[in-house]
């Protein structure tokens, strides 16, 4: 939704030496040329049919209505930006939350103190419009990039200048962690996302013969590293941890890894 | 190479159910009439469910499994994908509270016949024997009614039949070689053991995981593709799928997939008379039969138990103590993330490839008692992505630049024992599921012990990350497993079911999975909850006449059967080495 | 001063005696005994290989055993065959022969192990480098044929003349007649006349033929194995790629070529030997740089560079500079 800000230049990753945007490219990250999807073939029928779906298949917005879509596409622009991607070339990933959110799938648990997940969204949709308006008069959708940011950071810290009553139906940290791991899954679920962090994506029946020292398949590539810094007045380039204050929060739907 | 030769591998043509590329059922499934009362009905073929299902069929009982997910064709039914794995865990409604609220599904549960063993990373230790009394050595937790030597043999049969590749020599616990040899090391690992090599820690490398290195039967070698959680097409990660259900379906038992266990069914003089279930289309029907068996695993088996409630058990079947639910326990599970300079690619190789057990037994120069191993652990970019939105606070631009950096991180795990404690548990909650049965609420909460251990913990595996080399350490608080819930114990008044799983209550009642562990030491319990189902079996087989009349089994130590293993497993790799036990 | 250097003088005359002795015997066909020790010698290394490559394997078929017990068969045989004619004569080329059909089942068993593996066959590359080694089990093979050459030789003593080839090869009958019949006494007469071959140090061409052939192996081998690790070191990872086919195509040559057989053949064989030992120094290197180093020695050792791989190029080269000594039929 770039389309809202013409002049987009200020959304664009800098180059840290001279400090002018990054131009968009086709596959931003460190692999250029690599791609997973062009190994298709040495897939299995089951995983080139289910990973193709989602390139190809990009489900329609069936559970947000038109306002709330809107809001929540703005948040997606900013949790996962995109705008260092060709606009043809980014992820859909709004119409796969909203997917999950549809189709009901679960992650097969729901915290006690947690609405379930659908109303989870439309609750803090409407908390961040809440935020937005309290701070800066305006809807979340009207709201400069670097207020966006500003926004959801006080979500991020667990501070929310507004939305008190939401907040008492809905932890905030909790909700935090829901929005980000949706947005992220659905993100790096997608086949463009591993091309530009260098993942190998599906291996069978192929697997992998160069397992050591982070060497290259022979059809992956070697990393090409350049320096970028995210656009001048985002917030969300540093690293802070999430507010709340719980020590042993294991994230909502964290996956399995032994 | 832009295509295989013959061009892209197109679906396969043969109808059969397939089991991984070479492996498939061979005969088709046995059919119980309902109506026919079998010996035994089995609820979960996971995990334990698997291998009671082949053992009780092999030895000519009549059993049938009632399995929640579907029975899968894997070759079809499984990709190689993420976000496409979704199925395999167990996503209907649980509710998780407490003060440090458990998170469930594809952490830790388990859905289709095999189970969790469908999705586990296949980490497959011993528990110690120090694990079996932990109350008499450190007055914490419980003991279990026996000892280590109770197990070994089990260990060593199903170390046989999964089978486990690991180092010759495991110097940890028990000291003992595995039957098949060790995995190569990945990036991960090299990582691992470049740390312990540093601090001077002991460590192993290549197992003990219970994937193959080398053929079995119809079984491939490992392909290391990083892929084990989303459940192995390639047929050399161990499942009970792959293991023991082609050999139950041989031997004639039925397996009916997709029906949801709704209760356990009483007769009027108290015991069981069968299990009432939700078939696929969603009609209630009965199967009768001699004795029930539950395998549901920590929070389906009291959920199952409590949801059973009847006249004479309104607390739950086999709740007369009031612990069926209780004593719930996680293992801490912090997954520690290093930067590197250089590249890694944590997704190749298996996730389970090395570990250290050094830490494992109580420290006296410690604050806390009982300690942690530390693992190899290998997230695939969603599962990393999530882990950095926690351990770096990490969204925004912030999120795409450390995502970019992928291939220079590497995990590892913390598997630290949590202890038993009564009030975290598993209870009935008001909402219910699409079959209109009440889910399950799981309470839990951590102690002064356990926080002390996680914290020290940490601090050890952030010390070997960095001792490898790592520039940025961050970690993330998570766990893992799930263990008790209906735990065994010799006193009735204190556990559910007795050493051999019968339940305390009813003769003709066990329970039979990660449930009845009284406690969990710092090892990854598939390898136990398997053994265990064995030695229960034998305890059925053993006693089966007594069982058969509505008897209690007498309290005997059932013989060691061999005979009962899946054919072949026997004679299949490598000669054990007789190490000398460690005296401690 | 001057005793001292009619000492050297006198040392060195017989160590060029000994020398010019050694060479005789070869040409000869008398050194059933040092090739008896050297074909147990490298019976021991490939079984020790075979050991741990099919512990990587897991033995998970019986059969896999099969090679590390008949290889230390031929070891102890290989050894009394230096002590005892009759062992030499009678029992040598039983397990030597068993050893080499050994090799060849290996083989068959490799090849339908790549085909198992998930998309066998259709990605060779792949399924190769992580599968078992396809050419290992023929390059198994190769001691058996030095054990079956080294019982066909005289021994170091024999006088050194031999009786004519027309008393040991009696005619057995060319008899008309068809199919099997026919050609097992032709089969018959052609091995017999073999073994006079050999039995008289005529037999360059059948080794430096098996000393393209095992090159050729070991090549392919250095080939995927060293394009799995992506030539990391490019010269020294390349040097076998070079160096093996030179020696397959001098080694297959010198089959028509006798002046290929003594000028080329020896100078390629002498690389291939220094480049296989130079290749067993950097592989135990590797091994010993493997996380852990020799904290972890079993681990390292099986998962390291396979330290013999390399001496099977040397072994290889050493059977190129035997070829260049011996002798071709007469009639060549």
């Amino acid at each position: 939704m770039t389309s809202q800000n013409p002049a987009a230049d200020h959304l664009l990753p800098v180059d840290p030496q001279s400090g002018s945007p990054l131009d968009p490219r086709r596959q931003p990250g460190y692999y250029p040329g690599f791609s997973t999807l062009d190994q298709r073939a040495f897939w299995d029928a089951a995983t080139r049919q289910t990973v193709m779906d989602r390139v190809e298949q990009v489900p329609a917005i069936r559970f947000f209505d038109g306002g709330e879509a809107a809001t929540m596409q703005a948040i997606c622009n900013r949790i996962l930006p995109q705008d260092d991607r060709d606009p043809e070339r980014r992820i859909p990933v709004l119409n796969y939350l909203d997917n999950r959110l549809y189709s009901g799938m679960s992650d097969g648990y729901r915290y006690e103190d947690m609405p379930a997940d659908g109303d989870a969204f439309r609750l803090g949709i409407q908390a961040i419009d809440e935020i937005s308006v309290h701070l800066h008069a305006k809807r979340f959708t009207e709201l400069e990039m670097a207020q966006q940011e500003e926004v959801l950071e006080t979500i991020h810290d667990a501070h929310p200048p507004a939305g008190g009553n939401i907040w008492k139906r809905m932890p905030v940290d909790r909700f935090w962690l829901l929005l980000v791991q949706d947005i992220a899954a659905a993100y790096y679920a997608h086949p463009w996302s591993w091309d530009e962090i260098g993942f190998g994506g599906p291996a069978y029946p192929r697997g992998y013969v160069r397992l050591e020292n982070g060497k290259a398949e022979p059809w992956e590539k070697d990393e090409q590293r350049y320096e970028w810094e995210p656009p001048p007045g985002a917030r969300s380039g540093g690293y802070r941890p999430v507010g709340g204050g719980r020590p042993h929060h294991a994230p909502p739907g964290q996956s399995g890894t032994h | 190479m832009r295509e295989p030769i013959f061009g892209r591998f197109d679906p396969p043509r043969s109808s059969d159910h397939l089991l991984g590329p070479v492996q498939r059922l061979k005969t088709p499934m046995r059919h119980y009439r309902e109506s026919e009362e079998v010996d035994v009905c089995i609820v979960g073929v996971g995990s334990a469910g698997g291998v009671l299902l082949q053992r009780l069929s092999r030895a000519g009982l009549r059993v049938v499994g009632i399995e929640s997910g579907p029975f899968w064709d894997v070759e079809r039914d499984w990709v190689s994908d993420e976000a496409g794995s979704h199925k395999l865990y167990w996503n209907d409604l649980r509710i998780t509270a407490g003060a440090n609220p458990i998170t469930l599904g594809e952490n830790n549960s388990g859905h289709g016949v095999g189970g969790g063993s469908v999705h586990w990373a296949a980490f497959a230790p011993r528990f110690h024997p120090s694990d079996f009394h932990i109350y008499e050595l450190d007055g914490v937790g419980v003991d279990w009614p026996f000892r280590y030597d109770v197990i070994r043999p089990y260990y060593e049969m199903l170390e046989r039949e999964m089978p486990v590749a690991g180092p010759a020599r495991f110097p940890w616990g028990y000291p003992h070689s595995y039957p098949y040899g060790p995995h190569p090391s990945a990036g991960v690992g090299d990582v691992l053991i470049k740390g312990c090599t540093k601090l001077g820690i002991p460590v192993v490398a290549g197992g003990p995981v219970a994937i193959l290195s080398g053929s079995y039967g119809d079984r491939q070698h490992c392909i290391y593709r990083g892929f084990c959680i989303q459940g192995c097409k390639v047929g050399a990660k161990q499942s009970t799928l792959y293991s023991h259900v082609p050999d139950a379906v041989a031997c004639g038992a039925e397996i009916r997939d997709r029906s949801m266990a709704a209760r356990v069914n009483l007769r009027p003089d108290g015991l069981v008379s069968g299990v009432t279930y939700f078939d696929a289309a969603g009609n209630e029907r009965h199967q009768r039969c001699k004795l029930v068996v539950i395998s549901g695993y920590a929070i389906e088996t009291p959920r199952l138990l409590l949801n059973s409630a009847s006249p004479g058990h309104e607390k739950g079947l086999a709740n007369s103590s009031d612990t069926v639910g209780r004593y719930l326990m996680v293992q801490a599970g912090n997954v520690i993330l290093g930067r590197f300079p250089q590249l890694i690619r944590l997704y190749k190789g298996p996730p389970a490839h090395a570990l250290t057990e050094e830490f494992y037994e109580t420290d006296p120069r410690r604050d806390f008692a009982r300690g942690f191993a530390v693992q190899t652990v290998g997230p695939l970019p969603i599962a990393f992505a999530k882990q950095m939105m926690v351990a770096k606070g990490a969204w925004g631009w912030g999120l795409r630049k450390v995502m970019m950096d992928y291939n220079h991180w590497a995990t590892l795990g913390l598997l630290g024992e949590l202890l038993p404690w009564a009030d975290n548990r598993v209870t009935i909650a008001e909402e219910r599921d699409g079959h209109g049965l009440p889910v399950a609420k799981v309470t839990y909460g951590l102690k002064e012990n356990d926080k002390k251990l996680i914290e020290f913990g940490k601090r050890k595996v952030m010390e070997i990350m960095s001792a490898a080399g790592a520039e940025e350490v961050v970690q993330e608080a998570r766990y893992a497993h799930l263990i008790g819930g209906a735990r065994m114990g010799d006193d009735p008044d204190t556990s559910v079911v007795d050493r051999f799983g019968c339940s305390h209550d009813i003769p003709n009642l066990f329970c039979c999975d990660g449930s009845i562990l009284p406690t969990q030491g710092s090892a990854n319990p598939g390898l136990t909850i398997q053994s265990l189902a064995a030695r229960t079996a034998n305890y059925i087989i053993a006693q089966s006449d007594r069982l058969s009349q509505g008897l209690r089994g007498l309290p005997e130590e059932p013989p060691i059967r061999h005979d009962l293993s899946p054919p072949g497993t026997y004679q299949r790799g490598i000669p054990r080495i007789p190490w000398p036990a460690r005296q401690s | 001063m001057a005793s001292r250097a009619a000492q050297r003088r006198r040392l060195l005359r017989q160590a060029l005696h000994e020398e010019t002795l050694i060479t005789q015997h070869i040409r000869e066909g008398r050194f059933q005994r040092s090739l008896a020790v050297v074909a147990a010698l490298a019976s021991l290394m490939s079984g020790g290989e075979v050991a741990y490559e099919h512990y990587r394997g897991s033995y998970g078929q019986q059969i896999m055993y099969t090679p590390i017990i008949l290889s230390a068969g031929l070891t102890a045989t290989g050894v009394a065959a230096a002590f005892n004619r009759l062992i030499a004569r009678r029992l040598l080329p039983l397990i030597s022969l068993l050893v080499l059909v050994d090799g060849v089942v290996g083989f068959i068993f490799h090849v339908r192990g790549i085909a198992r593996k998930p998309g066998g066959w259709r990605v060779p590359v792949n399924n190769m480098i992580m599968g078992p080694p396809v050419f290992a089990p023929l390059l198994f093979g190769l001691s058996g044929y030095l054990g079956l050459i080294a019982s066909f030789l005289r021994r170091e003593n024999d006088p050194a003349a031999l009786e004519p080839i027309a008393d040991r090869v009696p005619d057995i009958g060319l008899r008309q007649g068809r199919g099997l019949r026919a050609a097992l006494p032709r089969l018959t007469r052609e091995g017999l006349i073999f073994e006079h071959h050999v039995r008289e140090g005529r037999f360059q061409r059948n080794i430096a033929a098996v000393a393209g052939i095992s090159a050729f192996f070991s090549g392919c081998e250095a080939a995927y194995s060293h394009y799995q690790n992506g030539f990391q070191y490019r010269w020294l990872q390349s040097s076998p790629l070079l160096i093996a086919p030179l020696l397959t195509l001098t080694g297959i040559g010198s089959i028509w070529s006798r002046r290929l057989a003594t000028t080329l053949l020896p100078v390629i064989s002498a690389l291939a030997l220094s480049d296989g030992a130079m290749g067993t120094f950097f592989h135990a290197r590797g091994v010993l740089r493997k996380p852990g180093g020799l904290r972890l020695p079993l681990y390292n050792l099986i998962y390291g560079p396979p330290l013999f791989a390399p001496m099977l190029l040397s072994a290889s080269g050493f059977l190129g500079l035997l070829a260049a000594l011996l002798r071709r039929p007469a009639h060549t």
